[in-house]
């Protein structure tokens, strides 16, 4: 039985996926975004648990789940640690408790990495960027693995949900938003969400002693992200 | 003409058999609902008028100081001679509070002081020549009673306050009228007096003595507002008008802490189909009516001393409306009626009271979970309780009397015990029978644990043993309590609306339930150092490593938590009760949690000295660090079955965290809903707002006349708790996404 470091658990994790869902946070990312809200996952910390305990402690919530609520693994990056996860997911499936993984589809595609994908009830997808050069520059991210993870998806058929977090001078403007909006028709996800930044997780880079790159940045107003977000749709129903 | 089933209601008093037989089920949506009428719009105005009033006045807009509150102590009231349609006031104008001196006659003295008022001189005298029950219990309590009332271990015991938690059934007054329930009275009084004439005997049959010269006055009560109650209600608004009779004759003749109202939608629902079948009645007319009840119903006052306002916060009555709820055959309870009452909170405004409490149960049609959900999130004024697992105990025509006791209507009574204190007698168990605080030797002594790391096989040992001590004095006071009560402030209109036979429930109650769990946890999983003073008491604790918080799904500290309680409900039972009353318990605080935390030193769990308990069952704020689900799921594990007085738990969302969109969080919220009660919870109360929100109200209280939350078992108006109350609720744990 295999264990790993688990960042935390968020039992109530309404917005990470279909209905009422618990989130699991693993540690470990291959990015760098400058406007990563969760830098406290880049490194391993929290928790060592076996498969079978963190499983176990997901099933608890089973009440909760009804038809499509279920799991989340979320991160850091959580098919960093892909084995770990189908091992959990494979007592989770006796239990008949679904999962998601929310990824940002920047890892290698290894076997345990398609099984997980396989199995998942449906991924949320967060699409940093359009082009290899902004993804390098704000995230340190290679776009070619991001590509070749999206084809995959596409030819297994797994349900995207597309997310993207807007950050203000960074890709707040219509038109970056359109360039988000002709890679998302592609990818055809069931849904596409945008995130606004926002300056909650600040105090963790001072609490890390990790310099941030935004520290002078103010979080993106709600009237802008709707703004964007109508916009958005606007062109995706237009595909 | 429609007319109703007949069965064995006709034959006997059985309210429940004429709702089985005669209710109509309602399985859709909130579509039907109408809003509020002009004429309920002009009434709805002229009490928020007047109730800015109040609060301008310091919260008391007028005392009649000169005439004891009583059935027929005042000519009758109206908020609006021409638009009344439902009449009734406990005073001759609209929050005009009355003085009720029986169960306290220093209390009357202090409250009318406390707002400027004093007491009149003809009630001075009056009660000089007259035992109140204040004044019988401290004749009997021991120094050991009155030592642990002093020291905060049993507080908020009501002594000298009345007890309340009893719910008349005043349906039977619209039903029967009054001429056929006091005729079935006086059948009962010949049949006692049949029997052997033993204490027991002769004390029921002074009870129906005095219901029967109350049933009397009732119906004079109704003529005074021209309606002549001794015939049975013969349409929907007079059925809402007799049952209204019913409830304020009660409310005036007591100040109980709480005056709940009952199970009476469905049963009203019936008048009002029946109306509308016959084509004399319309939705609007329908909603109407309620509207107007509800407006009555939330203009209840009583006059209350500022100590009584620390134990209960907000000015409650606790008008406790119960709804929904399952047959014992499975048939959903649910009535458009059931929607009328929560479709109030948007005709009037949100309100703190009637107290909307929501049986839930798992079959219940989703339109009206659905609906319940959107009224939780617009108005954070509902609470809800297990249906599933109260059915089980009370059947199916059962009611909430405050915030969580449920008792069969008409069939049980309650004798209520406030609680006792479990946080401090841990720490009295350390310090060998002492006081922390004030250092006074209350119970036995015994030994004084030293300043080296606590062992917890040890600690369990004196706990138990100051445990079953602190049960054996606890039910000898409630004892002693409940047969002053009866003889001196005896609810003689609610019980005459009992059957004769009535079966009595004694609910003791206990705080830092969460507190006192963690810290045993403390002591079994960390280091747990005491220090104490120069009076060799232990005043703080020393605490090295960390250890499993109640409130996160952690089996190793929930199981400390289920089996303290169950432990302390054991011992409880081993004493015998007065008029043998069943024991039950109950883990509720109300707003006292506030002051225990006051009155209890440092605890081991890392708690200081003077800090607030988390309310209810909840677990301490901030400790239940994996969210909402691992939350409920801790406090799901306490047993109802040794507490069948209720397990309160709050919990507080922020919209965002709940979901994306109404449509979302409706479905989320029946969903966390369900999940909670699948596992046998007892009770909920769900806010869902933002601190920030709170944090602006406090600043900006005229911004927010009506912010209505949830606290423990009730709602309250957020601008009338106390500075530290609403810090204590801020503090509280809040759901949030990040």
């Amino acid at each position: 039985m295999s264990t790993c470091n688990i960042h935390s658990i968020e039992s109530l994790a309404a917005r990470d996926g279909d209905g009422v869902r618990c989130a699991v946070f693993f540690c470990g990312c291959p990015l760098r975004c400058v406007y990563c809200h969760n830098p406290d996952t880049w490194h391993q910390s929290g928790t060592e648990m076996t498969a079978e305990k963190l499983a176990n402690k997901l099933v608890r919530y089973k009440p909760y789940f009804k038809t499509d609520g279920g799991v989340t693994f979320s991160g850091g990056e959580p098919l960093l640690h892909a084995s770990y996860i189908n091992e959990v997911a494979s007592i989770l499936k006796e239990k008949d408790v679904n999962y998601m993984l929310d990824t940002s589809g920047c890892v290698e595609l290894t076997d345990d990495v398609k099984t997980a994908l396989q199995n998942a009830q449906g991924i949320l997808l967060d699409l940093k960027f359009y082009d290899a050069e902004k993804f390098q520059k704000y995230c340190k991210g290679d776009f070619a693995k991001l590509q070749k993870f999206i084809e995959y998806c596409k030819e297994i058929g797994v349900r995207i949900t597309l997310r993207t977090v807007i950050v203000p001078g960074i890709n707040d403007s219509e038109e970056e938003i359109a360039k988000y909006a002709e890679v998302a028709k592609y990818i055809n996800p069931v849904k596409y969400e945008l995130l606004p930044f926002h300056t909650m997780g600040f105090f963790k880079y001072k609490e890390l002693g990790i310099e941030n790159p935004l520290e002078h940045l103010k979080a993106l107003s709600p009237e802008r992200k709707d703004e964007l977000q109508k916009y958005l749709d606007g062109l995706m129903a237009g595909k | 003409m429609k007319e109703f089933k007949k069965g064995a209601w006709c034959d006997s008093i059985n309210v429940s058999d004429f709702i089985r037989l005669n209710y109509t089920q309602y399985n859709g949506g909130a579509e039907f609902l109408s809003g509020p009428t002009q004429r309920t719009e002009r009434v709805n105005k002229r009490v928020n008028e007047l109730l800015v009033a109040e609060n301008e006045k310091g919260g008391v807009l007028d005392v009649d100081n000169e005439n004891v509150l009583s059935i027929l102590s005042h000519e009758p009231g109206y908020v609006s001679r021409e638009d009344d349609i439902i009449v009734g006031l406990q005073t001759d104008s609209p929050l005009k509070r009355g003085v009720s001196p029986f169960s306290g006659f220093r209390n009357a003295v202090a409250a009318c002081e406390a707002y400027g008022y004093k007491l009149g001189d003809e009630i001075v005298k009056e009660f000089k020549y007259r035992t109140t029950h204040n004044t019988g219990v401290f004749r009997v309590y021991n120094d050991t009673m009155k030592k642990a009332r002093h020291a905060g271990i049993l507080t908020g015991l009501p002594d000298a306050y009345a007890r309340g938690r009893i719910i008349g059934d005043y349906r039977r007054v619209a039903l029967y009228g009054m001429d056929r329930l006091i005729a079935e009275k006086k059948a009962d009084k010949a049949m006692l007096g049949e029997r052997d004439m033993s204490e027991e005997n002769i004390h029921l049959m002074e009870d129906v003595a005095r219901q029967l010269e109350f049933m009397a006055e009732l119906k004079i009560l109704a003529s005074q507002y021209g309606f002549d109650i001794s015939r049975p209600a013969e349409n929907a608004r007079e059925a809402v008008q007799w049952l209204y009779f019913g409830y304020l004759g009660a409310v005036k003749e007591q100040n109980g802490a709480a005056n709940s109202i009952g199970r009476i939608s469905a049963f009203l629902d019936i008048y009002i189909e029946r109306d509308i079948e016959n084509g004399i009645l319309t939705e609007s007319g329908a909603q109407e009516l309620i509207d107007d009840l509800v407006i009555k119903l939330r203009l209840v006052r009583h006059l209350r001393t500022p100590e009584y306002n620390e134990l209960f916060a907000g000015d409650p009555v606790w008008v406790t409306v119960s709804l929904a709820g399952v047959t014992e055959d499975g048939r959903s309870m649910v009535t458009k009626n059931d929607f009328r009452f929560l479709q109030t909170l948007y005709n009037l405004g949100s309100s703190a009271e009637p107290n909307i409490t929501v049986l839930w149960a798992q079959t219940l049609p989703q339109g009206f979970k659905d609906f319940c959900a959107k009224v939780s999130i617009d108005t954070d004024s509902i609470q809800y309780e297990n249906d599933d697992l109260m059915r089980k105990s009370y059947g199916d025509d059962y009611a909430i009397a405050c915030c969580v006791s449920a008792m069969k209507v008409g069939k049980q009574m309650q004798f209520f015990g406030a609680r006792c204190n479990m946080a401090k007698v841990l720490l009295m168990a350390l310090n060998g029978g002492r006081d922390e605080i004030g250092g006074t030797q209350i119970a036995p002594e015994g030994k004084s644990f030293e300043e080296k790391p606590l062992d917890y096989d040890e600690v369990i040992e004196a706990y138990k043993y100051y445990l079953s001590w602190m049960a054996k004095l606890y039910v000898n006071t409630m004892n002693v309590i409940h047969f002053m009560h009866d003889k001196y402030a005896y609810e003689r209109l609610m019980m005459s609306l009992h059957d004769t036979e009535v079966e009595r429930l004694m609910a003791f109650g206990i705080s830092g339930m969460s507190v006192a769990t963690d810290s045993l946890s403390a002591i079994k999983y960390a280091k747990v150092t005491p220090i104490k003073d120069e009076r060799g008491i232990i005043v703080d604790f020393k605490v090295e490593g960390d250890f499993p918080k109640y409130g996160n799904d952690d089996d190793r500290v929930d199981e400390i938590g289920a089996n303290l309680v169950k432990f302390f409900y054991e011992e409880l039972c081993k004493t015998p009760t007065y008029r043998g009353a069943i024991h039950t318990l109950s883990i509720l605080t109300i707003t006292s949690n506030v002051m225990y935390g006051k009155k209890t030193g440092a605890t081991p769990d890392g708690r200081k000295a003077g800090e607030a308990f988390a309310p209810g069952a909840n677990p301490m704020h901030g400790r239940d660090a994996e969210g909402a689900l691992a939350s409920l799921n801790s406090v799901a594990k306490l047993d109802y079955e040794c507490c069948r007085d209720g397990i309160s738990n709050t919990f507080s969302i922020t919209p965002d965290a709940l979901g994306a969109d109404e449509a979302d969080r409706i479905k989320n919220l029946t969903t966390v809903l369900d999940g909670y009660f699948a596992q046998e919870a007892h009770h909920l109360n769900v806010n869902v707002l933002n601190r920030q929100k709170l944090i602006d109200a406090m600043n900006n209280p005229s911004l927010y006349p009506s912010l209505t939350i949830r606290v423990s078992g009730y709602a309250v108006n957020f601008n009338k708790l106390t500075r530290d109350k609403q810090e204590e609720v801020i503090s509280r744990t809040f759901h949030e996404h990040m």
